[in-house]
């Protein structure tokens, strides 16, 4: 197992919004946590990732405990998250976006460059472009990108698809299922259609809590099986 | 006609000095949110490091420029390190009463080493300038000069090294630089000592126009704090125009209204600024 | 023990009177009064810090408005005394009236720094432009009138006057902080979203606590000229905002006892200390950050949970 969340309790200041989630994660994966606004999806991915301290419960990663670590020292362990509002460092340049991600896991920048161009050869044009004048896909896109880079072990990705253009998402979900069983990954996802495409597995959340697994292929395929439910 | 525009160079000459001085200090704002009162004392231990080399030891203007920058390095660390990291995750009201502790220890320590009485220093270069019916005093024109050099050298700074677009990345952004697993922490830490180096430098800089006292890092303070408000936290372009703006309203107020209400317009053009422009701090 | 005596209102006004008295007779009653002065501008500015949650550097103007306020009116109008100060609170709470609205906008570092510079225009003013009617740099000599007994020239009658004044404001401020709208300034003070979410117009609650906070500052300043028969340009000194700043940090943020708690402990320090220790601002300069990293609740903070 590459991941294990055992009874999260997490808190926004004085309001509780992870109750006791749980989940675990093995290699290769692509897990889909799915479920509606506000149920706390983002807030354990966050977690996960390192951004949020745990009020109980633990997270272990290849068998070490990272709950409580330092956001720097969890994505040193190779955990990558991918922002939701597709924040890209916009007063940088695409390279220089590309060259920060580079900085911290000693890769070379055209190594990591031929990375991001290999899931999107058009970023080539947009390299010496600054960051903000990207659209929103294009974006999205980069961030993935700078997520590959280095050695990663886990992505967290946050709702990739939002806010995109039918034929973004298309773009998106293709580069996603390339990098399927290369990498483990978490998707937070709204849209069952596209979770159907995607998940190996998927969790359910509700109201803070993880309330269900799903593990079987016809119930992925199948949304309206467990829509109800959200 | 000729003492307008002489109004205007000396304008520029303060605007060049608080621009040095003010940068490290924005910096440290838009960084981490703090208000460093400190960053006034390292700006009064330069002047007083170059009056030491200088004048006591007689080893010379340049030396003591040097003396002085040598000396804001390690003091700078030693706050950054000890006082500053420790705080700023926390409210920033205790940064601020602890970075003002700071500068009441040292200058109260500078009074107690050099005494309270005003001490002058004498123009390093010493000759005038005339341009036709212009005189002005060459140090001035070469402190307008170094600050325009300074501006240059900190974009470059920040548009072409890696630590530079850290700092700009992490100012726009913190969490996202420190999720790619970079220290900011550190990086911050690199610009604070190099602003402090700045402000020791615009110490050393002022030093020869006026005389030195122990407060001299209070009184900088409040019209420095002018300028990293109107220019914006972290604005390299705005801090230089906002530096060089105030130093006219403060010349120019000193030469038309009175020597007294060229600090109280500054600061009510500070306060304007505050009102109609609030920041998020 | 400390406890007990801060949650019943009517024994922290009978240990307070009790400490004063003692301390007067033991000491010096003028004195004391400077003491009692101060703690009540300790109260004011310890309202919008420790209950509230803004910091300000320049609350200094309004005990300058108080305290000219207060000179002004004796001087130009009627030498009054009562009048005085009731024009040195109006004043006070004009001026923060007027200003609040824009001030209260700001928050954190601008807060601080705002207050800073309108402190600095106002000392400006005040020895300037103004110095026809404030007296400028040499300020002005006050007489007032005396009625009967009622003679503030008397250093014995100043005493109790001031001490009724300090029980008066502490009753008051521990009655407001104890109401309904007290516990909305905590509430601000600890997540100000969150309360707005709930509905509440926070910028007006703000504004309020600005202007009251603004008056008894002014009141203190207004006594302060009645005591000193003087007002001059360093009742609105923007350097000595540390004073009360350093005094509410030290005696507990956040608590009308630890408010008057600093505002003793300071004067202690700086009246009997100074003498002894020619370097007590490095002193204070330390003190200050001691307290900042180890004693954040302050001497009241420590001692209550005696």
């Amino acid at each position: 197992m590459l991941l294990s969340v055992e009874n999260l309790d997490v808190h926004y200041g004085p309001a509780q919004v992870l109750y006791g989630a749980s989940l675990h994660l093995n290699e290769g994966e692509l897990v889909c946590l799915v479920g509606r606004n506000g149920a706390g999806k983002t807030t354990l991915l966050r977690t996960i990732g390192g951004f949020m301290r745990p009020a109980s419960g633990t997270i272990t990663f290849r068998g070490d405990r990272i709950d409580g670590l330092l956001l720097e020292n969890v994505a040193l362990m190779g955990i990558r998250y991918v922002y939701q509002d597709k924040r890209v460092f916009g007063e940088l340049t695409v390279r220089e976006n590309i060259e920060l991600a580079a900085y911290p896991t000693g890769e070379s920048l055209d190594e990591a460059i031929s990375k991001v161009l290999a899931i999107h050869p058009k970023m080539e044009s947009l390299l010496d472009s600054k960051a903000k004048g990207l659209s929103g896909g294009e974006r999205q896109i980069l961030l993935i990108g700078r997520a590959l880079i280095g050695n990663p072990q886990l992505l967290l990705v946050d709702e990739p698809t939002e806010g995109l253009a039918a034929i973004i998402i298309g773009d998106i979900i293709k580069i996603l299922l390339k990098m399927k069983n290369k990498i483990t990954m978490v998707v937070v996802e709204q849209n069952l259609a596209t979770v159907a495409r995607l998940a190996d597995r998927l969790y359910v959340m509700k109201e803070g809590c993880v309330s269900r697994e799903i593990v079987d292929e016809q119930t992925i395929k199948n949304p309206s099986c467990y829509e109800d439910e959200l | 006609m000729t003492s307008f525009i002489q109004s205007v160079l000396f304008g520029l000459t303060i605007g060049g000095i608080l621009y040095i001085i003010s940068i490290g200090l924005s910096l440290t704002f838009g960084a981490m949110g703090i208000v460093n009162f400190a960053h006034g004392l390292i700006y009064a231990v330069g002047a007083y490091a170059v009056y030491t080399v200088a004048t006591i030891l007689g080893a010379g203007f340049v030396v003591g420029v040097l003396a002085a920058l040598a000396v804001s390095v390690p003091l700078s660390y030693v706050i950054e390190r000890f006082v500053i990291r420790r705080l700023y995750g926390q409210s920033i009201d205790y940064a601020i009463i602890a970075t003002y502790a700071i500068l009441l220890i040292g200058a109260d320590s500078l009074k107690w080493i050099y005494g309270a009485s005003p001490l002058p220093i004498i123009d390093p270069i010493g000759k005038l300038w005339t341009f036709g019916s212009l005189q002005m005093p060459a140090y001035r024109v070469v402190i307008i000069g170094l600050s325009v050099l300074i501006f240059f050298g900190l974009s470059l700074f920040f548009k072409k090294t890696l630590v530079g677009k850290i700092v700009v990345a992490g100012l726009q952004d913190r969490e996202a630089v420190r999720s790619l697993g970079i220290r900011v922490e550190k990086h911050f830490a690199i610009v604070f000592i190099i602003g402090s180096a700045l402000a020791a430098l615009g110490g050393v800089l002022y030093a020869p126009l006026s005389t030195l006292n122990p407060y001299m890092g209070f009184e900088i303070l409040v019209l420095c704090f002018a300028v990293v408000i109107v220019g914006g936290m972290g604005n390299l372009r705005g801090t230089a125009i906002a530096a060089y703006s105030l130093g006219l309203v403060h010349s120019l107020s000193a030469a038309y209204i009175a020597s007294s209400a060229s600090d109280a317009m500054v600061y009510t053009v500070m306060a304007a600024v505050l009102i109609f422009r609030p920041i998020e701090a | 023990m400390f406890g007990k005596v801060e949650n019943n209102p009517t024994l922290t006004l009978v240990f307070t009177a009790a400490i004063f008295l003692i301390f007067g007779y033991a000491t010096s009653l003028p004195k004391i009064t400077d003491f009692m002065i101060f703690c009540i501008f300790v109260i004011g500015f310890d309202l919008l810090y420790g209950h509230m949650g803004q910091l300000s550097f320049g609350h200094m103007l309004y005990l300058g408005a108080g305290a000219y306020g207060c000179g002004m009116f004796a001087y130009h109008v009627y030498p009054d005394p009562f009048l005085s100060l009731l024009a040195g609170v109006l004043l006070g709470a004009l001026v923060a009236a007027v200003l609040g609205p824009l001030v209260v906008k700001t928050s954190a570092a601008a807060f601080a720094l705002l207050n800073l510079a309108l402190n600095e225009v106002g000392a400006y003013l005040v020895l300037s432009p103004w110095h026809k009617w404030t007296g400028g740099e040499d300020g002005l000599s006050l007489f007032f009138k005396k009625y009967g007994f009622i003679n503030f020239q008397q250093s014995t009658f100043r005493f109790y006057f001031c001490l009724g004044s300090l029980l008066l404001v502490v009753y008051l401020v521990l009655r407001l902080v104890r109401s309904p709208y007290g516990n909305l300034l905590k509430a601000i003070k600890e997540n100000e979203v969150r309360v707005k979410f709930l509905g509440y117009n926070t910028y007006v609650y703000k504004y309020i606590t600005f202007i009251i906070s603004g008056a008894i500052a002014a009141f203190a300043g207004a006594l302060t000229s009645i005591n000193l028969s003087y007002t001059n340009t360093s009742l609105i000194s923007p350097a000595r905002n540390v004073e009360v700043i350093f005094a509410a940090l030290m005696g507990g943020a956040g608590s009308v006892i630890g408010a008057v708690v600093g505002g003793t402990a300071f004067m202690t320090i700086s009246n009997y200390l100074a003498v002894y220790l020619i370097r007590w601002e490095m002193f204070l300069g330390f003190a200050l950050l001691v307290f900042v990293f180890w004693i954040r609740k302050g001497i009241w903070g420590y001692v209550r949970k005696v």
